[in-house]
């Protein structure tokens, strides 16, 4: 070998070895970019911002640093870009020269984001609140807590401060942190100023001078938000704008993480539970454990993130309900109803044909509902199916949701519709007082369709076998045939006891009915 | 530039020239092949091993508390932590190897016999230092591994004859792994050891300087080809090559097979196979075959011969002229060697 061939090659290899050095570089800030989420700190603060930057970075260092590796940090977006107010709105006040609200709401992100909001409006997330009225509160506020407050049992000791018991924090800190708080500012009067008080106009404004009037402040003239609704990140939050929702309940405040917004866990602070165990369904299910499995391959941090695309190792919740895939041209969707057919959230499930206004259209006759449906179930239905195409071949998709339906149908026929009849019937004949949970059998209705038949139907819809199975159906059949059924018939009894033989009649033949159909023939004839 | 350099000459009396002279040794023909470098090889690497280690010893804390978590924050946490440490444990198991490979190429051509004997058995130290210094440093992670196998080394230390409590004692400093073993593996691994060999590295290669290597002839050169040619630039050109290529392997097996954490050791709970590093399946092997007594008497018996290997050798060859005895237990050697770690490795158990 000639020297001067030599040197060329030490001038090759040296080449080599220096790309290998750029290799384990890029390696590097791989990693690095790994373990802060994908973030990187932000070149400059914005000059609005600087003096909110300096001072909060002393008194609440978390959040200026969790927003330096946000993606609105990166492009300029600072503090006030966000919390910024209007003359006249309800909740602003002078801080430091800067005219602000605490409260952020989607009418503020959609300065920015004006299709998502627009979508996230329509969806039925935004009408999470709408709960605030229904059964499920009724329990936090009435039966688990008291809807005024009271005295307390007896004494605390080490705590003489507590004169009063507030009956509404289960449903404060229980129901409305996930569905959304009425959001109130405390009123001079002692009252609640919501925005049904205020009653904003289309820009958000309050139109009622006199509510204004009497929001409670402090000496720096901050008005006061009341202890009960805030602070809230539920979903459903009906603002004092007028809105509806939080964005920061996806996208975490302060640092919005679309990596953390991407994974189950971030739904799993509402989907979990005994009611609707979306998060525990899901880990259970295949799609769960490889997503367990191959997280780390799944380009969480990548800008775009479109399946099919971006990744193939799994789907999280966001994939399959809102995130764009390969087949829809990448496109997103802050309404993860778009691509739902079934309801399964009420007693009986319903097909979620919705009408213009996003309600369920309930109407039987054909002709009625094909006035009244604006999306149709078989259209959301398709839209679902093709993110499973991006993975599942045409027939594979159709034979899942020819079970999914099967499992639906066969709660609602057996169960659900026997079900509501019966207690619809005692209800109708006077058999059950006015009061709801006052009488065992409710417990026991409410078990059956709000708990385990969720359970079932959910199992159902995400292919978790076990909750479809033994924490579904094994357990409505149980509730059905070991409670609810006893406890009617024992109802009719005392009834017939009491005098009220038409009622207990007329509800023993809804009961006869029922149990005379061949599904529930199986058991022996005593 | 000139003022400068005779500042320094008249400090320094060293003529250019004489320092070329010095440096400058003529380097037989059969250098130009390739192969013959290995000897620069390991020298390469222990150099690679001084620079990687220091970096590493910047983040390492030798105590049994903070020992692994100090390698995990390096190979996790730590910029360019895991790059260093993979560098650095694919670095010792290349100095073994090439140790190795250059050992054999000195046995096979009878680079040891006079007047370099002594140049053997520095060779010998310098090779039983290597091992030494990768068992000590696979010992430093405190991995479940790492301290079985530091009990096993010490165990096998307890059974030498005579002096077996004394180096059980030495090694752990104490009847059993302690709170201060870790210390003393880690002054062994990064002190004592890279001295004693920088050390024997330094007469290993003032001797081949003094001596000169090895001639060795082919026969595919030209009888009127010169004997030798120059150290600088021609060969150290080579050496760059092979460096270069050797830090590219590094680099190539970091970033493909990097250094990962195994399980934090555990004092209470044997692990169901200790497997010491590769290059100790031999001696691994040779313990399962035999009782613990043998195998240490016969291990001893086979280094004390391989250190007295040039006198042995000089004794069979002055009473049979001739005899190629060397090459065939050379042979015999090797693939004991090789077979006895390859079935090691294959094996559970």
């Amino acid at each position: 070998m000639s020297l001067k061939f030599k040197q060329f090659v030490i001038a090759v290899l040296g080449l080599m070895f220096l790309g290998s050095l750029i290799f384990v570089q890029w390696m590097e800030v791989e990693r690095k970019k790994h373990e802060s989420a994908g973030r990187q700190a932000p070149v400059a603060v914005p000059a609005s911002s600087q003096r909110c930057v300096e001072c909060h970075a002393q008194g609440n260092p978390g959040i200026v640093e969790q927003w330096k590796f946000s993606t609105h940090a990166h492009k300029g977006v600072g503090c006030v870009e966000c919390h910024e107010a209007q003359q006249g709105d309800a909740d602003a006040f002078l801080h430091e020269g800067a005219l602000i609200a605490a409260v952020v709401t989607p009418r503020d992100c959609a300065r920015c984001h004006q299709q998502v909001y627009e979508e996230f409006s329509r969806s039925h997330h935004a009408a999470g609140g709408d709960i605030l009225a229904s059964l499920d509160n009724y329990l936090a506020e009435t039966v688990e807590g008291a809807r005024v407050p009271f005295n307390p049992h007896s004494k605390t000791p080490g705590r003489d401060d507590i004169q009063m018991v507030n009956g509404m924090a289960s449903a404060s800190l229980g129901c409305k942190q996930c569905h959304g708080s009425l959001v109130a500012l405390r009123g001079t009067d002692g009252s609640k100023i919501t925005f049904r008080e205020l009653k904003p106009g289309p820009d958000g404004k309050p139109t009622d001078i006199a509510a204004v009037g009497r929001i409670q402040k402090d000496q720096n003239g901050k008005p006061l938000l009341d202890h009960d609704t805030w602070p809230n990140t539920g979903i459903g939050r009906l603002n004092l704008d007028g809105s509806r929702g939080s964005c920061s309940a996806c996208h975490s405040r302060h640092d919005f993480s679309p990596r953390r917004a991407r994974q189950p866990e971030n739904c799993g602070k509402c989907h979990l539970g005994p009611d609707h165990p979306q998060k525990e369904i899901y880990e259970e299910s295949k799609h769960g454990a490889a997503f367990r499995d191959l997280k780390d391959h799944m380009n969480l941090d990548s800008d775009s993130w479109v399946l099919g695309k971006d990744y193939t190792q799994a789907p999280t919740c966001a994939t399959c309900h809102m995130s764009g895939h390969a087949k829809n041209g990448g496109r997103i969707t802050h309404d993860p109803g778009e691509r739902l057919s079934w309801t399964n959230r009420p007693p009986i499930s319903l097909v979620l044909d919705t009408d213009i206004n996003g309600k369920v259209v309930t109407a039987t006759d054909p002709a009625e509902r094909q006035k009244l449906v604006v999306k149709s179930a078989a259209d959301k239905r398709t839209a679902m199916k093709q993110v499973c195409a991006n993975c599942h071949t045409p027939d594979y998709v159709d034979s899942f949701y020819k079970q999914y339906d099967d499992l639906v149908v066969l709660y609602n026929e057996k169960f659900a519709k026997p079900g509501k009849a019966i207690i619809d019937a005692m209800k109708a004949q006077g058999l059950l007082t006015k009061a709801d949970f006052d009488e065992e059998i409710e417990w026991s209705w409410y078990y059956l369709w709000h708990h385990e038949g969720r359970r079932a139907r959910h199992g159902a819809s995400m292919m978790a076998p076990d909750y479809t199975h033994w924490h579904g159906m094994f357990e409505v059949a149980e509730r059905f045939y070991t409670e609810l059924i006893p406890q009617a018939k024992e109802v009719v009894a005392h009834a017939r006891e009491a005098g009220k033989t038409a009622a207990a009649d007329a509800v023993t033949k809804v009961i006869d009915e029922i149990l005379a159909r061949p599904e529930h023939q199986w058991q022996a004839k005593k | 530039m000139s003022a400068i350099g005779n500042w320094l000459r008249e400090r320094i009396p060293v003529h250019g020239d004489q320092l070329r002279e010095l440096t400058n040794e003529p380097v037989p023909n059969h250098l130009k092949r390739w192969w013959f470098c290995l000897g620069g090889t390991p020298a390469y690497l222990f150099v690679v091993q001084i620079v990687t280690g220091i970096l590493l010893a910047f983040y390492y804390e030798a105590t049994p508390q903070r020992a692994f978590e100090s390698v995990r924050y390096i190979t996790d946490e730590a910029a360019f932590g895991w790059y260093l440490r993979s560098v650095h444990k694919w670095g010792a198991t290349l100095m073994v190897a090439a140790v190795i490979l250059h050992q054999m190429r000195v046995y096979f051509t009878g680079a040891y016999r006079k007047p370099r004997e002594l140049n053997w058995l520095i060779g010998m130290c310098l090779l039983v230092c290597t091992l030494t210094v990768g068992f000590t440093g696979y010992c430093l992670v405190y991995e479940q591994l790492s301290f079985w196998g530091a009990q096993v080394g010490a165990q096998i230390g307890a059974n030498v004859p005579l002096v077996g409590g004394l180096m059980k004692s030495m090694l752990l400093g104490g009847d059993a792994y302690n709170e201060r073993t870790l210390s003393r593996f880690y002054v062994l691994h990064a002190a004592v050891l890279p001295a004693v060999m920088m050390l024997l590295l330094f007469v290993h290669i003032t001797l081949i300087r003094l001596q000169g290597i090895t001639e060795l002839k082919f026969g595919d050169e030209k009888p009127d080809e010169p004997r030798f040619f120059n150290f600088f630039p021609d060969h150290i050109c080579t050496e760059l090559i092979l460096g270069l290529v050797l830090m590219i392997l590094l680099s190539a097996l970091a970033t493909v097979l990097p250094a990962t954490m195994g399980e934090r050791a555990n004092p209470l709970v044997t692990p169901e196979v200790i497997k010491p590093e590769w290059f100790f399946y031999v001696t691994f092997r040779w313990l399962k075959l035999f009782s613990i007594t043998v195998a240490i008497l016969s291990m001893g018996f086979i280094v004390f011969v391989m250190f007295c290997w040039p006198f042995i050798d000089g004794w069979i060859r002055r009473r049979w002229p001739g005899s190629e005895a060397s090459v065939w237990i050379g042979i015999l050697g090797v693939l004991a060697i090789v077979g006895l770690t390859v079935w090691e490795g294959a094996v559970a158990h």
